[in-house]
């Protein structure tokens, strides 16, 4: 168990912002995921490293963002 | 000069083939995974230990001093990142960047072994889309990394954004040999005696042959600088290492 919920550096927190919106990250130490609140998406953390990677990420509210395409149509 | 970066809209180069631009990072990614536990040494192996002798050469271009902030993508299982806090004698903060979590895995491993665990960061994330904001790096670097990047230039463009103005960028990768001789013996090296060592060693034929065929269809030398410049990173200089076989552009944010 304690490895699962391995914790993320505070540091490393405060440097992190979402992919493609830079929109800040909000930790959720119980779900080990950080969530954008802004694209609606949160992130997994798996074993420690967080995955920043969108496809990755979990939907979630209402938050139709779609940064994919948005990220497809620069 | 069109390179053989700007081809069909939507492929993206995997090997020799063209795949649907969608399909290669899932690819890319897959090729880590699988040999992310070898990886370190078929590099061995497979250079005979130059990539040893480059990434020194990367490490002593970048000139780390003490308090340095680095982002190396496509950072893997770490090599650049703890040759550059040996440099700084563990003064400074290295986050290593790569889209196989399996490859990072592996680095935080090493680390752990070598006690480096609190200065380096591991993020698993994408070089073209980088979860950090604007002028964060005092130095970004790419080693062995930007081949597999699908658009090179959005990566390009990313790492001059993170870093702050007087940030260095350096990136190191296999290059067009320059020398006729050495070229044909490396051409026959490369395609037979790598995939060899990789069914053999790593258990993987076919991500070996991505390698070999991912390096024939890199960018050359000029067309890097180019690619380099037009991303706005500026004073771009080259050098060759081994005649080729590897080059080491280095940039600045001005």
């Amino acid at each position: 168990m304690a490895k699962r919920s391995r914790a993320i550096d505070p540091r490393l927190l405060e440097v992190l912002v979402a992919p493609i919106s830079q929109a800040p990250l909000r930790y959720d130490s119980e779900a080990q995921e950080l969530i954008s609140d802004q694209d609606g998406l949160a992130f997994p953390i798996r074993d420690g490293i967080p995955i920043l990677l969108i496809d990755e990420a979990r939907q979630i509210g209402d938050a139709p963002a779609a940064p994919a395409a948005a990220h497809e149509s620069e | 000069m069109p390179s053989r970066e700007e081809k069909i809209k939507g492929t993206a180069d995997f090997g020799f083939r063209d795949v649907p631009e969608r399909d290669k990072p899932s690819l890319v990614r897959a090729v880590f995974d699988s040999v992310a536990p070898r990886y370190d040494l078929m590099n061995d192996l497979m250079s005979g230990g130059l990539h040893r002798l480059w990434k020194a050469a990367l490490i002593d271009r970048l000139m780390p001093r003490p308090g340095m902030a680095l982002l190396d993508l496509a950072g893997g299982t770490g090599d650049i990142a703890f040759r550059f806090l040996d440099a700084v004698k563990r003064q400074g903060h290295a986050v290593v960047l790569d889209a196989s979590p399996a490859m990072l895995a592996v680095g935080r491993d090493r680390a752990m072994d070598r006690g480096l665990l609190g200065a380096i960061e591991w993020i698993s994330g994408d070089a073209e889309a980088l979860p950090f904001p604007d002028r964060t790096f005092d130095a970004c670097t790419i080693a062995f990394g930007l081949r597999n990047v699908t658009h090179k230039d959005r990566a390009l463009a990313e790492a001059r954004r993170v870093l702050r103005p007087g940030g260095r960028f350096l990136c190191l990768e296999f290059s067009h040999v320059v020398l006729p001789l050495l070229d044909q013996l490396y051409r026959r090296y490369s395609f037979s005696v790598v995939p060899w060592l990789g069914a053999q060693v790593a258990g993987d034929r076919e991500a070996y042959e991505y390698l070999v065929e991912s390096i024939r269809r890199f960018p050359d030398q000029e067309t890097l600088s180019g690619m380099i410049a037009t991303a706005g990173l500026e004073r771009v200089q080259l050098r060759n290492l081994s005649g080729g076989i590897a080059a080491l552009h280095s940039a600045w944010r001005i």
